[in-house]
């Protein structure tokens, strides 16, 4: 038998991933129907997620001690009854909780998310300038962290108790265990400082003009825009942040590949396949690599909503203006609007990747798609 | 199966090797322009922690706004460099007050241009002003008692409430910058009464600039950077540099791009030890003009302990005053009166206040309330390079060899707001600055009858009357040097009478890369004139 034959049927047991040709005659009558009573009844759920979102978040943060005026105005403009009552009247803070509740949610309706007291801008517009900035982050660390993790965590469950899966284990725990602030410095200082391949933070040399927003994500603006030495230096900006958030993601994410690797390849099906004399590669990347994967999705897909929801300190570390700073700066200001908005984007973000995790998992198992 | 997913890893590598392609063919279409191409060659890089929200000179009142505004927007005086002892010319050409103290007169120059090359003139200086009063905005606080005519198209007249012949000083400040009044109007830009409702110039100005200043606004992101470039229709002296970036930059990340000696780059909030193991080469200057106070209050009725005089001189005497000051470094300095010695009017420095910790166990004795425990309350915040909590726990320690006791407690600074302006808080601590670079402007805020007074409970019947005698002397004197005197007398009478105790001086510093000259800190309000810097 040769590397390239697939295995034979009857040596598979019932607990292996059947080959996905399909859910078969009597599943194709009703697919449609079924995914639309799906994605309908994730929308609604979706729909009361984000209504709940709203009134958590404001009921929060009227619980916060702290007047946005006291927040916004110099020490002695809130000495000033007239000035902090204008302010009160600008921002709609001088209408009973109900009503200015009720109001956000009329506007929220109409596609208006306020306007944020911290940056004078619609929060639909920062949002639209901050996310682009930490997806322009987050989906390169995500996809590195997903080849390193389920390569080394793939190793470390086949070499289980030898050298690498203790090193790699060893690894996962030293990276767990480090502060991510720490690290973001320690990188900085040894690239950028004593070795001077990276640059010092931000992302693009002060020198250059950033491209026109079309994605937000500098590096695909710059291609588009056909500006090389922008995208150039774009990709540059990301080396150090995405070499911190993928180092951080790996950790966690590793342990996990380990543990579902290590679960397969216990399985009856992994030990029979390499009885018939499957090479060690395929019956991996075939059979156990594919099964583990389940598992992992979930965890990868709940570090990549982490991830795109804002890293605080690796943002403010490298000057990186994404969403996490402008949460970090709302919530300093008590700027609610700017809260909710972000409260909401984050909703929506763990919604969506939930939703993305649940396709993923029929096409990874076509058992779970004909469930 | 095998055939499927070797054609799929073909077409994978296809697609990569295309994009690669692509990538490299980009690459080969030869160089971009940067934004390097500024009328006056070189870009400027200013590194600052942001605090920054808009650039509407009528709600500005950030640093980084400060510093922001000052380049877009020219204002009736200004300050040179660090100096900030007297007034000097902008768009007036020169100015008189009255023997009163209460009217003054300035005359504007005659080439001085708006951007769009229009002329500057009296209206536009008084539809700003108005502008700044009616919009409600923090600046407006200062300049409530004000009100402002043009008589004729080169003449403006400040005429305000009371004495004040600091007039002059407020005026100099970025949230006084004159705007293009038909520019304005025609986006939104209102100065009557209901300005406060009515405008809505704000959110143009964050990309448009409306002034005579010596650069407009590229482009503006308050998370992330300001682009400056030169105007081209700049009426004064050329600036040297074409094109300045404020980025916004962590403290930390700033100390080490300072520590590799760049150029063209000025770091703005490396204080305390973050200024140790610099280069020499770099330019560091500073000026203190921030002060460090704990308020006590004097009302029985909020704290038996902290409204015992005998109690509060205790623990002025067991503070170390020095050893307070040395938490900040170099930038520090052991605190005399309230006034800083950035400003006219600050004790010397040989009047600064010294530990006895005989005198303050022997007050403290006299008290009857040492065996009682106050919370000190303070912002959980690291301000001008010190975390709070490192101060906090060093008056707690030196307290503590008086037989003081004192208990720690830090808010969030959202939260020391909230509850300090309550009026019930016996023991707090914060950092406190100027409003405009005038001590005066500390006095009344401070005396019976004043928001911080009121705060701490002090009122006319606890305090002593010599000293709120002398207060009052600052406030009605009117010329400047008047005005030091009595300040200086009044701060001696503090020391003793008010239930304020200042610790420290601390200096806001810039650091500029060796090769620039003109990066001075100033303690003006604008933390450092970009205009003014040139690369030698």
């Amino acid at each position: 038998m040769t590397a390239t034959q697939p295995p034979a049927a009857g040596l598979i047991p019932a607990a292996e991933p059947p080959a996905a040709d399909g859910p078969g005659p009597a599943a194709t009558t009703r697919p449609s129907r079924t995914l639309l009573r799906f994605v309908g009844k994730k929308i609604l759920i979706t729909a009361a997620l984000l209504f709940g979102v709203t009134i958590l978040t404001f009921l929060l943060v009227q619980a916060v001690p702290g007047d946005p005026a006291n927040t916004n105005l110099s020490e002695t403009a809130q000495q000033n009854p007239e000035i902090v009552a204008a302010y009160r009247a600008k921002w709609g803070l001088d209408r009973p909780l109900p009503m200015q509740y009720l109001t956000y949610l009329n506007n929220l309706i109409h596609g208006n998310l306020g306007t944020s007291q911290s940056t004078g801008d619609s929060v639909l517009a920062d949002l639209k300038k901050y996310v682009p900035a930490t997806l322009e982050l987050a989906i390169p660390a995500m996809i590195l962290s997903l080849l390193i993790s389920v390569g080394l965590g793939l190793w470390a469950a086949v070499r289980k108790d030898r050298a690498a899966d203790h090193t790699i284990r060893g690894a996962a725990l030293v990276g767990l265990s480090t502060p991510s602030f720490w690290l973001a410095i320690v990188v900085l200082y040894v690239f950028f400082y004593l070795l001077g391949v990276a640059p010092n933070g931000g992302r693009l040399s002060t020198q250059l003009t950033p491209p026109r927003q079309v994605t937000g994500m500098y590096t695909i603006d710059a291609l588009l825009q056909g500006r090389p030495i922008a995208f150039r230096d774009a990709l540059w900006h990301l080396m150090l942040p995405v070499l911190v958030l993928t180092a951080l993601t790996v950790s966690i994410l590793i342990r996990f590949v380990r543990s579902a690797m290590l679960e397969v390849l216990d399985q009856d099906y992994i030990k029979a396949a390499y009885a018939k004399g499957l090479p060690r590669w395929t019956v991996l990347r075939r059979h156990v690599l594919r099964a583990g994967l389940v598992q992992v999705v979930t965890v990868a897909g709940l570090a990549f909503a982490s991830l795109l929801s804002g890293t605080v300190l690796i943002e403010q570390i490298y000057s990186w203006p994404g969403i996490g700073q402008y949460a970090y700066r709302a919530a300093l200001n008590l700027d609610l609007p700017a809260i909710m908005g972000v409260g909401l984007f984050v909703a929506l973000v763990y919604t969506v990747v939930n939703l993305l995790i649940d396709i993923l998992y029929g096409i990874i198992d076509p058992r779970i798609r004909v469930s | 199966m095998t055939g499927r997913n070797g054609r799929g890893t073909r077409r994978l590598a296809a697609l990569v090797g295309l994009s690669t392609v692509a990538v490299l063919a980009l690459s080969a279409c030869g160089s971009e322009g940067s934004g390097n191409s500024g009328g006056n060659g070189k870009t400027l890089t200013v590194d600052t922690s942001f605090v920054i929200k808009g650039l509407d000179p009528g709600t500005v009142y950030e640093g980084t706004g400060n510093m922001i505004v000052h380049a877009l927007y020219d204002t009736l005086v200004t300050f040179n460099g660090s100096d900030i002892s007297k007034p000097q010319p902008d768009l007036a050409s020169s100015y008189t007050s009255s023997p009163d103290g209460k009217t003054f007169t300035f005359t504007l120059r005659s080439d001085a241009k708006f951007a769009d090359g229009s002329s500057v003139t009296s209206a536009d200086v008084v539809f700003s002003l108005n502008r700044l009063k009616n919009l409600k905005g923090s600046a407006a606080a200062i300049v409530g008692g004000l009100s402002f005519s043009a008589p004729d198209a080169h003449t403006v007249v400040v005429t305000s409430d009371t004495v004040n012949p600091d007039v002059p000083i407020i005026l100099a400040e970025p949230y006084a910058g004159i705007l293009n009044q038909k520019l304005a109007e025609q986006h939104g830009g209102e100065d009557g009464t209901d300005a406060a409702k009515t405008d809505s110039l704000g959110t143009y100005l964050n990309t448009h600039a409306i002034g005579s200043g010596p650069y407009q606004i590229s482009s503006f992101d308050a998370a992330s950077q300001v682009v400056l470039t030169a105007n081209p229709k700049y009426w004064g002296s050329k600036p040297a540099y074409g094109r300045v970036v404020v980025s916004n930059m962590d403290v930390q990340n700033q100390k080490l791009t300072m520590a590799k000696s760049p150029s063209d780059t000025i770091a703005l909030d490396l204080a305390g030890n973050a200024l140790s193991g610099l280069p020499a080469s770099l330019h560091q200057s500073g000026s203190p003009d921030t002060y460090y106070q704990l308020r006590i209050h004097a009302d029985p009725a909020i704290s038996p302990v902290t409204s015992n005089h005998d109690w509060v001189q205790a623990l002025q005497a067991s503070l170390d005053y020095q050893g307070i000051a040395a938490l900040f470094g170099k930038s520090g300095a052991p605190a005399s009166g309230m006034v800083p010695t950035a400003y006219a009017g600050a004790l010397p420095a040989s009047e600064a206040q010294h530990q006895d910790l005989a005198k303050a166990k022997s007050l403290l004795a006299a008290s009857g309330v040492g065996n009682q425990t106050v919370k000190l309350l303070y912002p959980a915040i690291t301000y001008v390079g010190v975390d709070l909590g490192t101060i906090a726990a060093k008056v707690q320690s030196d307290a503590a060899k008086a037989g003081i006791k004192i208990q720690l407690d830090p808010a969030p600074i959202a939260s020391f707001l909230d509850q300090r302006d309550t009026g019930k808080v016996p023991f707090s601590f914060s950092p406190q600055s100027l409003d405009y670079p005038a001590a005066a402007s500390i006095v009344a805020d401070v005396l019976p009858g004043g928001h911080t007074a009121s705060a701490a409970g002090w009122t006319a019947e606890r305090a002593d009357p010599a000293t709120v005698a002398a207060g009052k002397a600052v406030l009605t004197a009117t010329s400047a040097d008047e005005q030091v005197t009595a300040l200086q007398k009044w701060q001696r009478l503090m020391i003793t009478n008010a239930p304020y105790i200042t610790l420290c001086y601390s200096a806001g510093t810039a650091v500029a890369s060796a090769d620039l000259s003109g990066a001075t800190y100033t303690a003006a309000g604008w933390t450092v004139n970009l205009a003014g810097v040139s690369s030698s």
